[in-house]
């Protein structure tokens, strides 16, 4: 077991590498949103700043609703997520288990709509909402964005690794297929919905193109949009400032992560994604 | 791919309508945001229109000539795959190693690795083309500074050919990564410990039991991973290329997805940027029906 | 799925009430005021406190109308996209920023209505406030190819060289900078040698802006009756002397335009030719003896300087609100507002008897020694080339794609000018 042991340190050695440099930005971020910007500037190598300042914190606090764009930021994730997840799985569970007519071609057009540009729905679906009169409301970002080809397909493929003598068994118990979906199905399948999930909820809550378009007004920004307030080529950016809105931004999502924790690593290890 | 058989139920609705009844949330979402808007869009790729202006002029075929016929169009095509190439060894050939590894091979330290890998998906993507572009400063950022020290100089990577895809990919994946990672190691850690340690057992090399056993049983996971990488090829490396280099140095970063946004939002050319959506379309449309052809049928499922 | 059933509720019933209450033609506040929209670009680094001051000021003041802002990141050009995404859905707001670069694009694409226009309909006691107010080549940047104001010079920039005088001094060169575009790229070489810096960085952003003041200043002529003509022999020979600099002395970064203001601020490079709108960032940020000179001459030639910033443009559709907008343009364009502007900014102040007068600058500019030069260089503004007609934007951009050819060594100055030149001009038939 000598080669094993090399194998190991040269495997802890790559990956550990891996993981300082995928951290360092995060980190360099955080010391940044706790020095003056001029500090930014002319200490580059200081990552951890000391004394730390909480000027840029006080500036963004006094600019900005930050509680209420928070809050608008978290309706649009969770709302968001919740929906696509429920329109995700009743679809998926359609292309497994029943059979239709034309079934294989919806299903093909459906998971191609992730190749379609963003660029193409834009203006097409800034005219509906616009329509509704949704246009500087969370919910006008909200709406065009309740579906995804994405958590199909990824729901769909876990679901192709249940038994099908699973669901067989239990339809010819005459259980319905809201039981079977609750009590058998989804159980199963929790992994992919979950990492599905929080892909949603982290994108959701990131996004900036959509939003930029239908916001207008500061108290219905959401974070994203706060950050644009202090980026400008012409003027030049606030870089500590928006670090420092960075930092809020990043650690909701990870809060809600690290309380979730155990239950997402559970739902991981206990069946696995298959 | 068997399909259950319908099941005599006391139900008086019939299978058909149930399914109808799933699948119409979907299907009236995308049919409303994402179908018509692309129909629409097939439309517009026949007109010489700016969105705006009343005057609207039917071409016929000329903006996909014009389209194809630009001599920057191979340049972005080419760089296109560039991307996707590259994002698929960042985010799909090592996550996939990396799972491996973290999942079998390795005993310490693993809980550690899973949480770190995982945190940089928290951050916006803007804030980071932002973050990495005082980082990667080439003339006086952190990376460029200890660059220094050793005597090297750093190539000013945004304005240089190669580099710049380079770079703005490596930027993608800093998101990218860990997420890729988190599912394809939750799928590795699905396989059955024992049929994993009877090969180790029987000393086979880690190698042969990553392509024999780990490779077929996760590939569910991997399929989906795969694609959407080759989707965040196109749609997340968006994001640093309109804020570090809108395109440029002379559409060396550019791809199809930034280009028809390019041609649509800051030349205001809507049947351009139609058009080459339509194409762009066609050309991955393909790429998923060679997918659905050749690799699925190698994808293991349970059943 | 039973608990979800009740937020699947509470959203379709905030669909339906937000649906319902939206559809009027012009918006009232509850006391009845006229409520408008006013997009700016101002990000808080530019100037967005001021827009809220200003705004709530006139809020206050107004019993008529309530201006509400909206900011549109990316600067002129996003407020472009939202703005054709808006018009497109058949709506607009009431008062924009128009950069202007996008002066042609905008005045024939956008529906839109001349202030004199409005002034005259319903204001005839304000008929002379617009030629009383403005210097005539100041006033004239707003008028279209047709000679149609379109607009009111509001923000207005112009480009300085900053100088880093520890580095110069280092040197041993003159600390004032230098005077002319020769000087420039001696003095880089010399910091090169001496220091081991960059000598100079020339802004790159997308735009053509200070290539045309580059240009211009030598003679050449960007846009010639309706055609492009940068790739004379004056316009080659200036554009050769920034090729040089990058690629022969390698004295001039070639990079974006933050990270080369940002390798300004920490010290990495002795000078920087950009916008005056960057005064205070630069100024707030440097720890080294940091000023601003008047953009360098070429020997023996006459200094021309394209404007930068954007004019306030009237997209109101009803006259009612057409009415309110020139209400708050008014006001924005007061002595005092203006000053509060000039301050918020680092903009030049677009109409006169602001830098001099009490209620004014005067104290702001005696403490802001670097914004002198850019109001002493006011009396050579000219407009920014904005190429017409529907293939404008396409033609700047071919302008910028070559610029990147020609710093990245890829193509010969003469021959990446002259190209683009008949290019933009096949374009421009």
């Amino acid at each position: 077991m000598k080669t094993n042991r090399m194998v190991s340190v040269i495997w802890h050695f790559i990956i550990f590498t891996t993981v300082v440099i995928l951290i360092f930005p995060v980190v360099f971020s955080i010391g940044v949103s706790f020095k003056p910007l001029a500090d930014a500037y002319n200490n580059v190598l200081n990552f951890i700043p000391f004394p730390l300042t909480m000027e840029n914190y006080a500036k963004l606090f006094h600019t900005l609703p930050v509680v209420k764009i928070v809050f608008n930021t978290f309706i649009v994730a969770s709302v968001v997520t919740t929906f696509k997840l429920i329109t995700s799985f009743l679809a998926a569970y359609a292309f497994v288990y029943f059979d239709f007519k034309g079934k294989r071609i919806l299903y093909f057009v459906l998971i191609s709509t992730i190749f379609i540009p963003f660029t193409v729905t834009m203006i097409p679906n800034y005219l509906i909402v616009s329509e509704l009169g949704l246009i500087d409301s969370v919910w006008g970002v909200i709406l065009p964005q309740l579906a995804d080809a994405m958590g199909i397909f990824l729901i769909h493929q876990s679901m192709r690794g249940i038994p099908f003598s699973l669901i067989e068994a239990a339809r010819l118990d005459h259980i319905s297929h809201g039981r079977v979906m609750k009590d058998i199905v989804l159980p199963l399948v929790r992994p992919s919905v979950t990492s599905a999930g929080i892909w949603f909820f982290i994108t959701t809550w990131n996004e900036f193109v959509w939003p930029v378009l239908i916001l207008k007004t500061v108290d219905n920004y959401t974070l994203p949009l706060a950050l644009q307030m202090f980026i400008s080529s012409e003027g030049g950016t606030d870089f500590t400032v928006a670090m420092a809105v960075s930092v809020i931004t990043m650690i909701i999502p990870l809060a809600l992560y690290l309380m979730f924790q155990r239950y997402i690593i559970g739902t991981f290890t206990s069946s696995g994604i298959k | 791919m068997e399909l259950i058989r319908p099941v005599k139920t006391g139900f008086r609705v019939s299978q058909k309508a149930i399914a109808r009844l799933l699948l119409f949330p979907s299907i009236l979402l995308f049919s409303v945001f994402t179908f018509w808007p692309f129909l629409y869009t097939i439309y517009l790729s026949f007109f010489d229109w700016n969105m705006v202006s009343p005057k609207k002029k039917f071409v016929g075929f000329e903006n996909y000539v014009h389209v194809l016929t630009d001599p920057n169009f191979l340049k972005i095509a080419v760089n296109t795959f560039l991307y996707i190439a590259i994002l698929l060894v960042i985010n799909f050939v090592v996550p996939y190693i990396f799972a491996f590894v973290i999942g079998i091979v390795l005993k310490k330290w693993t809980s550690f690795y899973k949480g770190s890998l995982f945190l940089p998906a928290f951050i916006s993507l803007v804030v980071g083309s932002i973050l990495f572009t005082w980082i990667l400063n080439p003339v006086s950022g952190p990376v460029a500074l200890i660059f220094g020290w050793l005597g090297w100089e750093m190539p000013v990577w945004n304005k240089a050919q190669g580099w710049v895809i380079l770079v703005l990919s490596l930027i993608t994946s800093w998101k990218v990564f860990g997420y890729n990672f988190v599912l394809l190691y939750a799928s590795v850690n699905g396989i059955s410990k024992e049929v994993i340690e009877a090969a180790r057992l029987d000393n086979i090399p880690l190698w042969r039991i990553f392509f024999r056993i780990v490779l077929p049983m996760s590939s569910a996971t991997g399929i989906y991973v795969l694609i959407m990488t080759i989707v965040q090829g196109l749609q997340y490396v968006f994001t640093p290329v309109k804020v570090i280099t809108q395109g440029g140095p002379d559409y060396a970063s550019s791809n199809l997805i930034y280009h028809s946004y390019h041609e649509a939002f800051v030349l205001f050319e809507t049947g351009h940027s139609a058009a080459l959506s339509v194409i762009t379309m066609m050309i991955f449309i393909l790429l998923l029906v060679l997918e659905f052809k050749f690799v699925e049928r190698r994808v293991y499922y349970e059943n | 799925m039973k608990k979800l059933l009740p937020f699947i509720l509470l959203t379709v019933f905030a669909f339906v009430l937000a649906a319902c209450g939206s559809g009027e033609a012009v918006e009232k506040t509850e006391d009845g005021k006229i409520k408008i929209e006013y997009w700016h670009v101002n990000a808080e680094t530019q100037g967005g406190q001021t827009v809220k001051k200003l705004v709530e000021e006139f809020n206050k003041q107004s019993d008529s109308v309530e201006v509400v802002p909206k900011y549109n990141p990316d600067m002129y050009k996003g407020l472009m996209q939202n703005l054709q995404a808006e018009m497109a859905a058949g709506k607009a707001p009431a008062v924009v920023q128009v950069g202007w670069s996008f002066l042609n694009y905008f005045s024939e694409n956008f529906e839109y209505v001349s202030p004199q226009e409005v002034i005259e309909k319903h204001f005839p006691e304000d008929k002379n406030f617009l030629e009383k107010n403005f210097l005539p080549n100041i006033l004239d940047l707003a008028r279209n190819e047709e000679g149609e104001l379109v607009g009111i010079p509001y923000s207005l920039s112009n480009p300085v060289l900053y100088i880093n005088r520890d580095l110069l001094r280092e040197a041993g060169l003159d600390e004032n900078g230098p005077e002319t575009w020769e000087d420039v790229r001696e003095f880089a070489k010399v910091i090169k040698e001496k220091t081991g810096k960059y000598g100079f960085y020339f802004q790159e952003p997308a735009d053509n802006w200070a290539t045309q003041a580059l240009l211009e200043s030598n003679g050449a002529q960007f846009i010639n009756d309706g055609k492009a003509s940068f790739a004379s022999e004056e316009g080659i020979e200036a554009y050769q002397l920034w090729a040089d600099m990058v690629l022969e002395d390698e004295s001039a970064l070639h990079i974006g335009w933050d990270q080369g203001v940002q390798s300004f601020i920490d010290g990495n490079v002795a000078m920087v030719y950009t916008t005056i709108a960057q005064r205070s960032h630069i100024q707030n940020n440097a720890k080294f003896d940091v000023a601003a000179v008047k953009s360098p001459v070429w020997e023996g030639k006459e200094v021309k300087l394209p404007a930068g910033g954007a004019m306030l443009a009237i997209t109101a559709q009803s006259e009612e609100e057409q009415k309110a907008a020139w209400e708050f343009l008014k006001f924005l364009y007061s002595v005092e507002s203006i000053a509060e502007w000039t301050k918020g900014t680092g903009y030049v102040p677009p109409r006169e008897g602001v830098a001099d007068a009490e209620d004014g600058l005067k104290s702001f500019l005696d403490e802001n020694e670097m914004m002198k030069p850019a109001i002493e260089q006011m009396d050579v503004m000219v407009p920014w080339a904005s190429f017409p007609g529907e293939a404008g934007l396409q033609a700047e951009q071919l302008l910028i794609d070559v610029r990147d050819q020609i710093l990245g060594g890829e193509v010969s100055v003469e021959e990446g000018l002259k190209r683009t030149q008949d290019q933009i001009n096949e374009l421009l038939e």
